[in-house]
């Protein structure tokens, strides 16, 4: 069960702090589209973590 | 510009004809459905969830918050990219045990109509506003392009196709697989056409409003609007409220359960969804800054939700602006059928059928078929109702806060079924009310327009739509620490603590073994007649025997245990879990249990575990490893075992049993013993029974030919294992007997060879003096007649002495000791002798021998005994041999040994013969002619000299005839052993 308090632990953090991450990406440096291409690179992760998992993982 | 009335009406009926089609086309089985099942068809479908927020929430929200809009893209996505330890559970779960809502779910995990009944109400309540909000989005965009309209007439237009399309395919429910594929192609469909018409729309206004993203950038830079570049008012409290609800919608969203769970072709297409609804989402929420930018560039009037059919009126083109009324439209309608759909199943499990169940001599099938769609009827109506009563007097945001934020309620029980096996029912029903009185108090009364419900009860209307967040806040902690603290307090039933374990991850649920009353599966279905009917009862048991791949007649009372929770698990699907649950229990039950008995169901535990096998790391991965090795230890144990529980069932038949008796254990195991043929049932039960610990030579008839077995039993429980039964072991001693049987013959054949040598010895004398008064006869008489008597008598007195000298000969050999006698011997010269003594006797038949042994072929031995032997062999192919036959002996070296072989031109010995010739007293001649001793004479001298003889006939393969008797002796090394050899003859 250790991964799972680690899964949960890693949510709330992102959730915590998800409005300063944000703000992070919406900066006013960055391009209008910045928030899309970090929210892209979480999909390719995603699809990535997918793909290479075995299948009676979990 | 607008559109006549008609012409939008046209427009929409055509949109929804087309979706008609699709889903009747797919049900009818035409080339759509190999569609249906495909991940992207899936992943489609689940983008039911944006509703009409994708189309126009979203814009209105980012126009105020800015990005804050994301977080009802985000929040989701997140759930789904963590679909491994969040979302697949549930499907384990939703699949085992057909679970269609989150009120089944709910029902099964806490083991109380109450729960169910209270999520379904609670969905039902937060559902209402979600409906409205699909209602008032597709009255208002209507009413832009046609201001002539009258709202309430689209409204209830709308509804009605809704009603009719939900009616027709979502409440016919296929009946192997559960699913509604027509419907699911449909929303998926629906999703497509949604994502279409946003990405042409931001297309459109990045390149013909800004002329590409340079102009995009550039407007951004001049423009002095403070909203402009969408950096602003991420609300910190808002931003969280939106980004949790939005995350818990994946699970408690009534139609994104039916969505996600119930239509989920295969765990695989979850997988591929992880990913792929975050993207579809993505190309959703990509379009919108665009949107809100574009409504600004172009200055379009009214509420910036309703932007982009503003901007596509604005730039003048009716296809466009046509494209996104219908994309509206599509979004309302698919959020709207399967909401329906989830709610009126939710409605039908939790609230019509404990109160009103189906009469059992009717079609139950029919009944419940009609029942759902007449609620999907009311459900739409009230939906309607309530839009036209208070919702179209809402804005869409806060119709979504309120919906939403009663959906959340649910999370904290939804979590406890995966991750709390301690939550209990009395904690979830206190959690929720407390809950669900807060968010009713706060957030649904205050909007009660036109009741104005809070100053009925004499409580201040709040006017706190901008504080929703610290509502959802609040409600969702209240219920969650109620939750907590009465789950602590208060004893959960042990059926609970069952259920829990089944659906917690990681758990084992260890059911235990009791016998049903039910003894077979035909006794299932006669018992399940009683509620449901025989037609009703046949069907559900031979679909769940099918699902399971049992034969079509059960008895073994594992696999009954099987059987009684997949009829379970498919009436949970048709009837709900409580009322499944309920019949299962009161028409399937178990036979009391015995006093102390604790049998658990060690076969279900064992393929849990297999089922776990890739999951278990660490110490639990370490401790399987050995369990499989002491398992694998048992299987391949070369000698027979089974185990058998204190009520008569086997639960282990290991290979090695299989092979003795030519029995299974997929047959056996899991069955009483009673299941096993007459025979070794009578055996085992006997035994088992008994209280001998040990049986020996028990005899059984197997396959027509004795058995001789010894049983030996032990008992099972011990000071760590308090569970009865008994291991038995089955010695198969079958061999060993027909070894001392083969002994006690040679022991018999020996003693009589003793007695035989003794006999001839005593015989020996007389016949001797009898011989010899013979000889004197003859020098005393002249007389032909009686000399031709004398030399007859002296002729067969010869031939006594012949027999009595093999029998003493016989009875001589099989003594090793002379073994330390031997020196080497040419077998050229021992044939050769053999042939010389032969050709003295006066019955050689003119035979012709032939010697082609090598001349320095040597063997250690005894001479005289090895003439012994050839002159047998000869002898034998002599008297086989016809008239002028040739007898060949030949030898050759082979490595170490030396190989003699005495081949004739004999009839032959037939090959069922081959094996008796070297018994004592076996021969093929007449009985004047032969004792049948020579040949076992010969055996017993070969083996003496550490060698082997085989019997090969035919030996001639062109005339099918001849004999070849082949010696393999030990060959003699003259230059190595030669010296060192002692010649104890000199």
């Amino acid at each position: 069960m250790y991964i799972y308090r680690l899964v949960f632990l890693l949510v709330l953090a992102i959730y915590i702090f998800s409005p300063n991450i944000l703000s992070w990406w919406t900066g006013p440096g960055n391009a209008w589209y910045s928030p899309f291409i970090f929210w892209g690179c979480l999909i390719v992760i995603g699809f990535w973590l997918e793909w290479r998992r075995d299948p009676n993982e979990f | 510009m607008s559109f006549s009335a008609p012409s939008l009406l046209l427009a929409s009926l055509l949109y929804l004809s087309l979706l008609f089609g699709i889903a009747w086309a797919t049900e009818r089985g035409t080339l759509l459905r190999r569609w249906v099942r495909h991940p992207l068809t899936y992943t489609l479908s689940l983008g039911v969830y944006a509703g009409i927020w994708a189309v126009y929430g979203a814009a209105g929200f980012a126009a105020e918050s800015g990005f804050g809009y994301l977080a009802y893209y985000v929040g989701i996505s997140g759930a789904f990219l963590l679909a491994p330890v969040l979302l697949n559970p549930i499907l384990r779960i939703s699949r085992a045990y057909q679970l269609t809502s989150l009120a089944d779910l709910f029902a099964y995990r806490y083991r109380s109509q109450w729960a169910g009944t209270l999520v379904t109400l609670c969905s039902a309540a937060a559902i209402m506003s979600l409906l409205s909000m699909q209602i008032q989005a597709v009255s208002a965009s209507a009413s832009i392009l046609a201001p002539d309209t009258s709202p309430t007439f689209i409204s209830t237009l709308f509804c009605l196709i809704v009603v009719l399309f939900a009616v027709l395919f979502g409440a016919r429910r296929q009946q192997t697989t559960g699913h509604h594929q027509g419907l699911v192609l449909a929303i998926a469909f629906d999703s497509l056409v949604k994502l279409a018409a946003l990405l042409v729309l931001g297309g459109v206004i990045l390149f013909t409003v800004f002329g590409g993203n340079a102009g995009l950038e550039s407007w951004l830079a001049s423009t002095s609007r403070p909203e402009s570049p969408m950096a602003m008012n991420v609300n910190d409290g808002t931003w969280r409220a939106l980004l949790l609800m939005s995350f818990a919608g994946a699970l408690v969203l009534p139609h994104m359960y039916h969505m996600t769970f119930s239509e989920s072709p295969s765990p695989r297409a979850l997988g591929k969804a992880s990913w792929g609804l975050p993207l579809y989402l993505f190309l959703l929420a990509l379009p919108v800054p665009l949107i809100v930018w574009g409504g600004q560039a172009l200055d379009v009037a009214g509420p910036p939700a309703f932007f982009s059919i503003g901007i596509a009126q604005a730039l003048d083109s009716p296809m466009l602006t046509l494209l996104m009324y219908i994309a509206g439209l599509s979004a309302a309608s698919g959020l709207m059928i399967v909401s329906t759909l989830a709610l009126a199943g939710m409605v039908l499990n939790h609230i019509v059928l404990p109160l009103k169940t189906p009469n059992e001599q009717g079609d139950i099938y029919y009944w419940l078929q009609w029942v759902k769609r007449l609620l999907i009827a009311a459900i739409l109506i009230l939906a309607l109702l309530f839009h036209e009563i208070v919702g179209q007097h809402l804005d869409l945001a806060i119709l979504g806060a309120i919906s939403l934020t009663g959906t959340l309620q649910l999370l904290p029980g939804v979590l406890g079924v995966i991750y709390w096996p301690e939550g209990n029912r009395r904690g979830l029903i206190a959690g929720l009310v407390t809950g669900l009185s807060i968010w009713v108090l706060t957030l649904v009364l205050p909007f009660s327009y036109p009741f104005d419900l809070l100053s009925l009860i004499g409580m201040p209307v709040t006017d706190g739509f901008g504080n929703w967040h610290v509502v959802t806040f609040t409600s969702l902690t209240a219920n969650l620490a109620v939750f907590a603290v009465v789950s602590i307090l208060s004893p959960a039933k042990p059926e609970e603590i069952s259920a829990a374990q089944a659906c917690s991850m990681g758990a084992l649920s260890r059911p235990q073994r009791r016998e049903l009353f039910a003894s077979s599966s035909a006794d299932f279905i006669h018992h399940l007649a009683e509620p449901l009917g025989m037609n009703v009862a046949r069907r559900e048991v031979q679909q769940a025997l099918s699902q399971l791949k049992l034969p079509p007649s059960e008895f073994r009372p594992y696999q009954l245990r099987r059987l009684r929770d997949q009829v379970e698990a498919n009436l949970s699907g048709l009837l709900g879990p409580s009322i499944a649950s309920d019949i299962v229990k009161r028409h399937l039950g178990f036979k009391p249990m015995a006093r102390g008995s604790t049998g658990q169901d060690i076969r279900y535990v064992e393929r849990a575990l297999g089922d776990y096998q890739s999951q278990l790391t660490g110490l639990a991965g370490e401790l399987d490893n050995l369990r499989r090795h002491y398992r694998q230890t048992l299987q391949n144990l070369p000698i027979p075992a089974c185990s058998i529980g204190d009520d008569g069932e086997i639960l282990m038949w290991n290979h090695a049993m299989e092979a003795l008796t030519s029995i299974s254990a997929d047959e056996v195991v899991g069955a009483k013993l009673l299941a096993l043929p007459e025979h070794w049932h009578m055996l085992l039960d006997d035994f088992n029974k008994g209280s001998e610990p040990h049986r020996y030579k028990h005899r059984l008839d197997l396959r027509g030919k004795p058995h001789w077995l010894n049983l030996h039993k032990a008992a099972l429980n011990g000071p760590e294992h308090p569970e009865d039964g008994s291991i038995i072991l089955v010695e198969d001693q079958t061999e060993t007997r027909l070894l001392e049987d083969e002994l006690m013959h040679s022991e018999r054949l020996a003693s009589v060879g003793r007695l035989a040598a003794g006999v001839a010895h005593e015989i020996g004398n007389p016949v001797t003096g009898i011989s010899s008064l013979a000889q004197n006869l003859k020098l005393e008489t002249d007389n032909p007649e009686i000399l031709d008597t004398a030399n007859q008598i002296q002729q067969q007195t010869r031939r006594i002495s012949t027999i009595l000298q093999s029998l003493m000969n016989f009875s001589r050999t099989g003594n090793h000791a002379q073994a330390t006698r031997y020196e080497p011997v040419s077998l050229h010269r021992c044939v050769e002798e053999s042939i010389n003594l032969l050709s003295l006797g006066d019955n050689s038949k003119g035979i012709q021998y032939e010697n082609h042994c090598p001349q320095d072929l040597q063997i250690l031995g005894d001479e005289q005994r090895l003439v012994q032997v050839f002159v047998n062999l000869l002898a034998n192919a002599r008297d086989a041999s016809p008239e002028k036959g040739q007898i060949r002996v030949t030898g050759k070296r082979d490595s170490y040994s030396a190989i003699i072989e005495v081949i004739d031109e004999g009839t032959g010995i037939p090959a069922d013969q081959q094996d008796h010739v070297f018994e004592p007293f076996f021969t093929t001649k007449a009985s004047n002619k032969g004792t049948g001793l020579g040949l076992s004479l010969v055996y017993s001298i070969v083996e003496e000299h550490y060698g082997n003889i085989q019997v090969e006939s035919p030996a001639l393969s062109m005339s099918g005839k001849g004999t070849c008797m082949r010696l393999r002796l030990p060959a003699y090394e003259p230059d190595t052993d030669a010296d060192s050899r002692p010649n104890e003859r000199s």
